[in-house]
Parts: structure tokens; C-alpha cells; sequence
């Protein structure tokens, strides 16, 4: 990295007092440059003696150049952390899926249940006259519609995780673009570990997206 | 050969919902002997106690999945020949293929009907 009016000069050439300026001045921006990065604080610096050559006049400007990458480095980093507001994330929006995602699975366990209960009254339900039995399997079949509306809440519900999945999903793509970040090898916990390879071997996928990879018919061609 | 309609049945599924849903549907078919279980390991255990004329299980279970219980059936000289039918969200090609080496019987993806789960017994336990 280059300086405007910055030439580097040759080892054991003698700079001309333009060059020491503009590297005190370079020297000076870098310097206040890490301070305000890493202090957030003005750059503080001990005024040199009356009469003495500056000592940033030592510095070797290719330290100069990468110590401004550095520090841009830095400045970058630390915007990228913080657009990524990983307290609010933390303190708000995980713990909301997390619960709302829990309330779903209550939600259609319980809705499956009251389901489950009138259908099977329904099949035991006797009575001597049309009319009797008539308002006996209707009263069940109200009781399944108002089990089914745990699909509008439950459907809100999984709105907010959606939308809080895709506002990680945003603010991690803008911190990696930020910082040029690449996948490293990621070191596992040995718990994930074994749950991940006991799934694997064991090949649990669960539900596939869509509906079945394979569809019955096909199954049943491989049984035939 | 006509189904044996008194035969006991075990279905291993560790949803509680899904059991009763099978034990509804064994119910419409005729079936009154039904037993549950909620994982492999359970599973095993009754089989050991009970003579059972067919296995109904899911694959995806903890601590032993459907696929182990399946393999654990068909290693032990007493339970090698007792039927097995996987029914199951697992549908990709390679774990039916893995299911079938296994040795099961037969194969069901969820959600699935009762015509098809008669279907199967009967092509399992002869009709």
C-alpha cells in the first residue's frame, strides 16, 4: 500500500525532509487510525523533544502499509460484529423460535389428540333414533373443526420462526461478505460428532421435503 | 390362506399419535391383538416375552432405531422369521434398498391409508 506522494526510498538512502513528512503523516493516520479501532479513543501521543528527528522517520513504510490493513482489517470486523446484533439475536429472536417452535409441536399434538378422540367416539357412538345418533356424531364432528383451527395459530406461529431465520440468514451472509470470511474445518463437539455419525450410519434423514425421495409404487417394485 | 385376524401384532413407534393411528387402522382391519412399543429396545423386549405374528415399525427412533431392531429380529435364531414391515418417513432409495438387505418384509412411506397397510399385511402374512 502506497501513500499519495509516498515513494519508498532504497535502504540506506538518506530521505529529503518531504519524505519524512509525509511519513510522519502516514505513521500518524495509522497510529490514530488502531488507537480509535482499538481504544475508540482519540490517538494520544508524547510530543517528540525540540530539535529531534520525528521517530516514525525509522519505520519501515511496507510495516506502515500493512499496519493501515490491519487496521481497515479491524475496522471492517468490528462493524461486520456489530451489524450482526448477536445480543439481540441471543437475548430475543432464538429464544422466540425456540418457544414458538415448541408451542407448535404442543399445538398439533393436542390438536391431533381432541382429533383423534371425537373421530374414534364417533365410531362407538349408538342410538336408538336417526335424530339422536344424527346430533350425537354432529356434536363430535364441531369438536373436530375447532380442534383444526390450531392450524391458523400454529401457521403464525412458524411465520415468526421463518422470519427470524431469515434475518440470521441475512446478517451472517452480510458479516461474511464483510469480512471475506471462507469455511474453515470445523472442530465438532464429541457429542455432535457422535450424533452425527450414529445418523449417518444409521441413515435417520427423516421427512423429505416435498413429499417422499421415493414414491410407494417404486418401494413396491424393489418387494415384488 | 386367509389373514389370521387373532394373530398379536407389535407396533413400535415412539409417537404416541402414530400408534394409535396404526392400532385404529389394524382395529378397521380386524386385527384386536395389538401391542405398542416406543423404541428398539422396548420392542425387543416384548418380543422376547410374546410370540408375535408380525412387527409394524417405524425407522426413526431413540435410543434403537427401526433399522436396528430390524437387524437385532433377524440375528436372533428365535424372532429371525417373525414378518417385519418398516412404515416410515425414510423413503430414500439407498434406506429401503439397506431396509430390504436388513431383511424386512416390507416397506410403507407415511402418510399412508388403511387399504395400503392391509395391502402389505397380506403380502407379508399371505391372504
Amino acid at each position: 500500500m502506497t501513500s499519495p506522494g509516498w515513494r519508498r526510498p532504497a535502504h540506506g538512502v538518506r530521505r529529503t525532509g518531504k519524505e519524512r513528512v509525509v511519513l510522519r503523516q502516514t505513521t500518524e493516520r495509522v497510529y490514530s487510525s488502531i488507537a480509535r479501532v482499538l481504544g475508540d479513543a482519540p490517538a494520544e501521543r508524547r510530543p517528540e523533544p525540540a530539535g529531534r528527528a520525528p521517530k516514525a522517520s525509522g519505520i519501515d513504510p511496507a510495516v506502515v502499509g500493512e499496519l493501515k490493513e490491519i487496521a481497515d482489517y479491524i475496522t471492517r470486523l468490528k462493524s461486520g460484529i456489530a451489524a450482526l446484533r448477536a445480543q439481540e439475536l441471543m437475548r430475543d429472536r432464538l429464544p422466540m423460535a425456540h418457544d414458538e417452535l415448541g408451542s407448535v409441536v404442543a399445538a398439533t399434538a393436542g390438536a391431533t389428540n381432541s382429533i383423534m378422540e371425537a373421530a374414534e367416539a364417533i365410531l362407538v357412538i349408538e342410538d336408538s333414533t336417526l335424530d339422536g345418533y344424527r346430533a350425537k356424531v354432529e356434536s363430535r364432528i364441531y369438536e373436530i373443526f375447532e380442534a383444526c383451527t390450531f392450524q391458523d395459530i400454529t401457521g403464525q406461529r412458524i411465520s415468526k420462526v421463518v422470519e427470524a431465520l431469515g434475518q440470521l440468514e441475512k446478517r451472517l451472509e452480510s458479516f461474511a461478505t464483510t469480512v471475506k470470511i471462507q469455511d474453515g474445518e470445523a472442530k465438532l463437539d464429541p457429542e455432535d460428532a457422535k450424533r452425527q455419525s450414529r445418523a449417518e450410519t444409521l441413515m435417520l434423514n427423516g421427512p423429505q421435503l416435498k413429499g417422499p425421495a421415493t414414491p410407494q409404487d417404486a418401494i413396491d417394485a424393489l418387494f415384488s | 390362506m386367509a389373514l389370521d385376524l387373532g394373530m398379536p401384532i407389535l407396533v413400535v413407534d415412539d409417537y404416541q399419535t402414530m400408534v394409535r393411528i396404526i392400532r385404529n387402522l389394524l382395529k378397521q382391519l380386524g386385527f384386536e391383538d395389538v401391542d405398542d412399543a416406543s423404541d428398539g429396545t422396548g420392542a425387543l423386549a416384548k418380543l422376547k416375552q410374546k410370540k408375535y405374528g408380525l412387527v409394524i415399525s417405524d425407522w426413526n427412533m431413540e435410543p434403537m432405531t427401526g433399522y436396528e431392531l430390524l437387524r437385532h429380529v433377524r440375528a436372533d435364531d428365535g424372532l429371525r422369521t417373525t414378518p417385519f414391515i418398516m412404515v416410515t418417513a425414510e423413503s430414500k432409495t439407498e434406506n429401503v434398498i439397506a431396509a430390504k438387505k436388513a431383511g424386512v418384509n416390507n416397506y410403507i412411506v407415511k402418510p399412508f391409508n388403511a387399504q395400503t397397510l392391509k395391502t402389505k399385511i397380506e403380502a407379508v402374512c399371505g391372504a
